[in-house]
C-alpha cells in the first residue's frame, strides 16, 4: 500500500479515464487528446492511452481510407507517422519537452518536422521547401513540442536556424549572412582559427506580416526524413561531385 | 527599465536591447534571434590575436562574440536554464562554460579558482570544474546557464557552506573556496557516498548552486 501525495507542493494528481483533461495539457510536458475518430500522431509520441484505440501506419491506413493520402501528402514522412483511430484518451509527450496545442483556422503554419507530434485530420500536411520543415494547411488542432516555452515574435526578425521552431502566415524565410561576422571569421581563418565554428553568421530572415515561433536552441536531432530528402537531392550531382561529397562526409563522421 | 538590462522571457531564454554603448557579449552559438540592425562579431579576448592564443594556451575554450548596433536580441543555449544574476559593483566568479551573456560595460578577466599554483590546478581537474573561471565585475546583470535552474545560498561569515563541486555554478563576493577531500577506505574500493569531494565556502557573499549535478 502506498500513499500518493495529492495536490499541494510536490504532490501529484491521480488521473483515470474520466478525469484526464479533454484536449488539454495534463502538465507542461504532456497533452491529452480526447480521441473520437482519427488523429495523425508521430511515431513514438504516444506515451499512454485509455480506451479502444488502434494505431496503424499511415501507409497501411491509407489503403483502407482513401482520404488519408490526400491529407498526408508528405511521402518522405509516412514511415514516421501513424494514424490513431477509435475512441479513448491519448496522452502525448516528447522527452520532457514543453508541449503546446495550436488551433489553425483556414490558415497555414510551417514547423520543424521533429517537433510536430500530432494533428487533426482537418489539416493537410505538406513538405515545406525548407528542408526539415512541414507545413500544415486548413482548419484544426495540432500539437508540437519545444525546448522551453514557445516564444512568439513578429517580423522583421532574424532567427538562428537551431532556435527556429516555425512560422505562420509570413512568407518563407530567406537566408541572411552577417557580413561583419564573415569578414572577422575570414581573418580568424587566416590567423589559425582557434575555437569553434558557431554558425552564427547564418540566420533565417523573416519579412512581411505573420508570426515566428522560437524556442531555446537544441542539439541537432537525427531526422531520418531529412536524411532521405538530402540523399534524394544528391541526385542533382554528377558522379564525380557525388564522390567528392562522399569523401567529405566520411571525413566529417570520423572527426566526431 | 533601462536599456542595458536583460529580460527573462522564460526559464530558458532571455532578451535584451542592443545599442551603441550597450553592446552585448555572449557565448558563441547562443544567439537565438534578433530584430533591428544588429551585427555579430567573434571576439578573441583582450589583446586581439595574442589574447586568443594566450587564452587557448590557458585552456579556456569558450569562444565569445559581441552584438553591436541598434535593436534587440534573444539568447539561450541548448535548452539549458538561464538565471540572471544582478551585480551591484561586485565581482561574479563563474565557470567559463556557464557564462551565457552580459553587457560590454562589465569587465571580465580569466582566472583560476583559488590563489594559484600547481596544487590549485590539480584541484580544479579533480573537482571536474573547468580549471579556469571567468570573473565578471561591475554593475549590471549577467545571464548564467545551468541544468534545472540555479538557486542562491548566502554565505555570511557565521559558518561554512559546503557545495558539491558538480552543483557549483559560481559565486559573488569575497568568498574563500576550498576544495576538501574526505576520502576513506570505502571510496578507494568504490563504495563511497559520492560526497567525498566538497567545496567549502567561507567569507561574505553568495554562492550559486544548480539543482542537478549533471555536467555540460
Amino acid at each position: 500500500m502506498i500513499t500518493i501525495p495529492v495536490d499541494g507542493p510536490g504532490g501529484s494528481t491521480v488521473y483515470d479515464a474520466r478525469t484526464l483533461p479533454s484536449n488539454d495539457n495534463v502538465n507542461s510536458y504532456s497533452f491529452c487528446i480526447d480521441l473520437d475518430g482519427e488523429w495523425f500522431t508521430a511515431a513514438g509520441a504516444m506515451i499512454a492511452y485509455y480506451g479502444n484505440v488502434d494505431f496503424s501506419g499511415v501507409a497501411a491506413f491509407a489503403s483502407r481510407a482513401a482520404w488519408v493520402a490526400s491529407r498526408f501528402s508528405s511521402p518522405l514522412y509516412t514511415q514516421d507517422w501513424v494514424v490513431a483511430s477509435g475512441q479513448g484518451k491519448l496522452v502525448i509527450g516528447d522527452r520532457g519537452n514543453d508541449i503546446n496545442s495550436y488551433d489553425l483556422e483556414v490558415g497555414n503554419l510551417t514547423i520543424k518536422a521533429k517537433n510536430l507530434l500530432a494533428f487533426e485530420t482537418g489539416l493537410e500536411l505538406k513538405q515545406s521547401i525548407v528542408p526539415g520543415f512541414l507545413t500544415l494547411i486548413g482548419t484544426g488542432k495540432f500539437l508540437a513540442s519545444s525546448v522551453g516555452p514557445v516564444i512568439f515574435v513578429e517580423p522583421p526578425f532574424r532567427a538562428d536556424p537551431d532556435a527556429l521552431l516555425g512560422w505562420a502566415d509570413c512568407p518563407s524565410p530567406s537566408v541572411h549572412y552577417d557580413h561583419n561576422w564573415m569578414a572577422q571569421s575570414f581573418m580568424a581563418g587566416i590567423q589559425g582559427m582557434f575555437g569553434r565554428e558557431s554558425g552564427e553568421e547564418r540566420q533565417y530572415d523573416f519579412t512581411g506580416a505573420g508570426t515566428i515561433l522560437m524556442q531555446s536552441s537544441e542539439l541537432l536531432r537525427a531526422d531520418s526524413a531529412l536524411l532521405r530528402l538530402i540523399e534524394s537531392q544528391t541526385n542533382l550531382l554528377d558522379a564525380n561531385s557525388a564522390g567528392t561529397l562522399g569523401h567529405k562526409l566520411i571525413a566529417r563522421s570520423q572527426q566526431q | 527599465m533601462n536599456g542595458a538590462a536583460f529580460e527573462q522571457v522564460n526559464k530558458k531564454v532571455v532578451r535584451t536591447d542592443v545599442s551603441p554603448g550597450g553592446e552585448v557579449i555572449a557565448r558563441r552559438g547562443a544567439m537565438l534571434g534578433y530584430s533591428g540592425g544588429v551585427t555579430f562579431r567573434p571576439i578573441s579576448g583582450p589583446g586581439g590575436v595574442g589574447g586568443m592564443v594566450g587564452r587557448a594556451m590557458q585552456g579556456e575554450s569558450v569562444a565569445m562574440m559581441v552584438a553591436e548596433g541598434q535593436g534587440n536580441a534573444y539568447y539561450g543555449f541548448r535548452g539549458l536554464y538561464v538565471t540572471l544574476v544582478q551585480l551591484h559593483n561586485e565581482t561574479l566568479t563563474v565557470e567559463a562554460d556557464r557564462l551565457l551573456a552580459h553587457h560590454a560595460h562589465l569587465s571580465t578577466s580569466v582566472e583560476m579558482i583559488g590563489s594559484g599554483g600547481v596544487r590549485q590546478a590539480v584541484r580544479g581537474a579533480m573537482s571536474g570544474q573547468g580549471l579556469f573561471t571567468t570573473k565578471v565585475s561591475g554593475t549590471g546583470s549577467v545571464a548564467l546557464l545551468s541544468h534545472g535552474g540555479t538557486f542562491e545560498i548566502p554565505v555570511d561569515g557565521s559558518g561554512m557552506v559546503g557545495v558539491d563541486p558538480q552543483a557549483y555554478v559560481g559565486h559573488v563576493g569575497a568568498l574563500q573556496i576550498d576544495f576538501k577531500i574526505s576520502a576513506g577506505v570505502r571510496d578507494v574500493v568504490g563504495r563511497g557516498s559520492g560526497e567525498a569531494t566538497q567545496l567549502h565556502c567561507t567569507g561574505h557573499g553568495r554562492v550559486y548552486i544548480q539543482a542537478s549535478e549533471e555536467k555540460f
